[in-house]
């Protein structure tokens, strides 16, 4: 049976013209060959389409990268912005720190120069009280007159019993102490610091005076009056300027030095100590 | 406990006390006193000394003597002298410094240079 349909077959198309039948197979072949073709052109435009996708995927990713790189320069700069006020606020707090510093250090060094004041006014009244001998206060207020205070030229006057002058008693650095005389109470520059009490100390040292015109005169006090004085002619060379201790330990040889000078005179006319507090109970006690 | 020993050399009580004083401020030192070069010599003899402190005029035996004495000996001629001197001893200054002593300080003393000296010679803050 199949075998009659292939030849029915067959006997049709060889009926069909022979003009045709090439028509036939050239239409096949030219759609055929357009069918490559548009294929061919298909594959063409898919590889184009497949390269613009690829370009457009890296020209995306470049954007996005581009975009990420803004915002990582955008979190920099701020970072940047950031820091840089932090920098600013240290390096604001590392100059208050030092300016800190260097008030500490200062005030250390002002703490420091108290102190050595301190002790010099402590070393100064301990050691002027520290004995009854006259020749021992007499020592100890020259020494410190030379190594506190930098006296090189001085001289110590006390007032004679008519309180009207005062003669010379203690001295240092004098070339010729047979020259010195008794200063009359009034009269120049230590008899006007014996009528006054009041202290003459010149504001700046500009070289040495003289025992007429001391550049310092300081009275030695008893309760208001003044029994004895003191007269710095010169310093040491290289003393330029008066400490404010120098007018510390003025003031204390102005109230101490002669009361250490009577409480030591006082005591020479003791046999002893237990002599020299005779009657002191009456006198802490006069109504008992 | 002091890490560092100091001698002072000064026949001026006063003085001597002014620079105890002073001495006293800086940490870790602990301070001798000796009232002459000979006292000096004394007390150098049995114990180390890191810093002598002396005076120039004493008694007995100067502080110029004393400098010599230092340096000549094996034990202390390498210890740090500073001496103090007054205004009229410029001479005085300089043979001591050119016995060896290290430093100098005039009188009238001001405390803060002491100290200021004494940390210096022995490398302290």
């Amino acid at each position: 049976m199949a075998e009659d349909e292939s030849d029915e077959r067959r006997s049709r198309t060889s009926d069909i013209p022979v003009d045709l039948s090439r028509e036939r197979e050239t239409f096949v072949r030219q759609f055929l060959r357009k069918g490559v073709e548009l294929t061919e052109g298909l594959i063409d435009e898919n590889k184009e389409l497949r390269s613009q996708l690829a370009a457009a995927q890296r020209e995306n990713a470049a954007l996005r990268a581009q975009v990420a790189s803004d915002d990582a320069i955008r979190d920099l700069l701020r970072k940047i912005e950031s820091l840089e006020h932090e920098r600013k606020s240290l390096v604001e707090r590392s100059s208050e720190l030092e300016e800190s510093s260097r008030r500490t250090e200062h005030r250390n060094l002002e703490v420091e120069q108290e102190l050595h004041d301190l002790a010099n006014l402590y070393i100064a009244s301990s050691h002027l009280h520290s004995t009854l001998s006259v020749r021992g206060v007499m020592r100890h207020l020259k020494e410190l007159l030379q190594q506190l205070v930098g006296a090189e030229t001085f001289v110590v006057y006390l007032m004679d019993e008519s309180a009207e002058e005062a003669r010379p008693v203690g001295w240092d650095g004098v070339e010729d102490a047979s020259a010195l005389a008794s200063v009359k109470k009034g009269e120049g520059a230590v008899g006007e610091v014996l009528m006054t009490g009041v202290p003459r100390v010149v504001d700046r040292i500009e070289g040495p005076g003289t025992l007429e015109a001391p550049i310092a005169a300081i009275p030695l006090m008893v309760r208001d009056e003044a029994v004895g004085a003191i007269a710095i002619a010169s310093v040491f060379e290289q003393k330029g300027v008066w400490a404010a201790v120098d007018h510390e330990l003025f003031n204390l040889l102005g109230s101490h030095a002669a009361t250490a000078l009577i409480a030591a005179n006082q005591y020479t006319e003791a046999e002893d100590a237990f002599s020299a507090l005779r009657g002191l109970g009456d006198h802490l006690n006069p109504n008992p | 406990m002091a890490d560092f020993s100091c001698l002072v050399v000064e026949d001026s009580p006063m003085m001597r006390q002014l620079l105890v004083f002073a001495l006293a401020r800086i940490k870790r030192i602990s301070v001798t006193e000796a009232e002459d070069g000979v006292d000096a010599l004394r007390k150098l003899a049995g114990t180390r000394f890191d810093l002598v402190v002396t005076d120039i005029n004493m008694p007995i035996m100067d502080g110029l003597k004393l400098v010599k004495r230092i340096r000549s000996d094996e034990t202390h001629k390498d210890v740090p002298i500073i001496i103090i001197t007054t205004e009229g001893s410029t001479e005085d200054r300089q043979r001591a410094m050119a016995l060896g002593a290290n430093a100098y300080i005039t009188k009238p003393i001001q405390a803060p240079q002491v100290i200021a000296k004494v940390k210096e010679l022995l490398s302290l803050e």
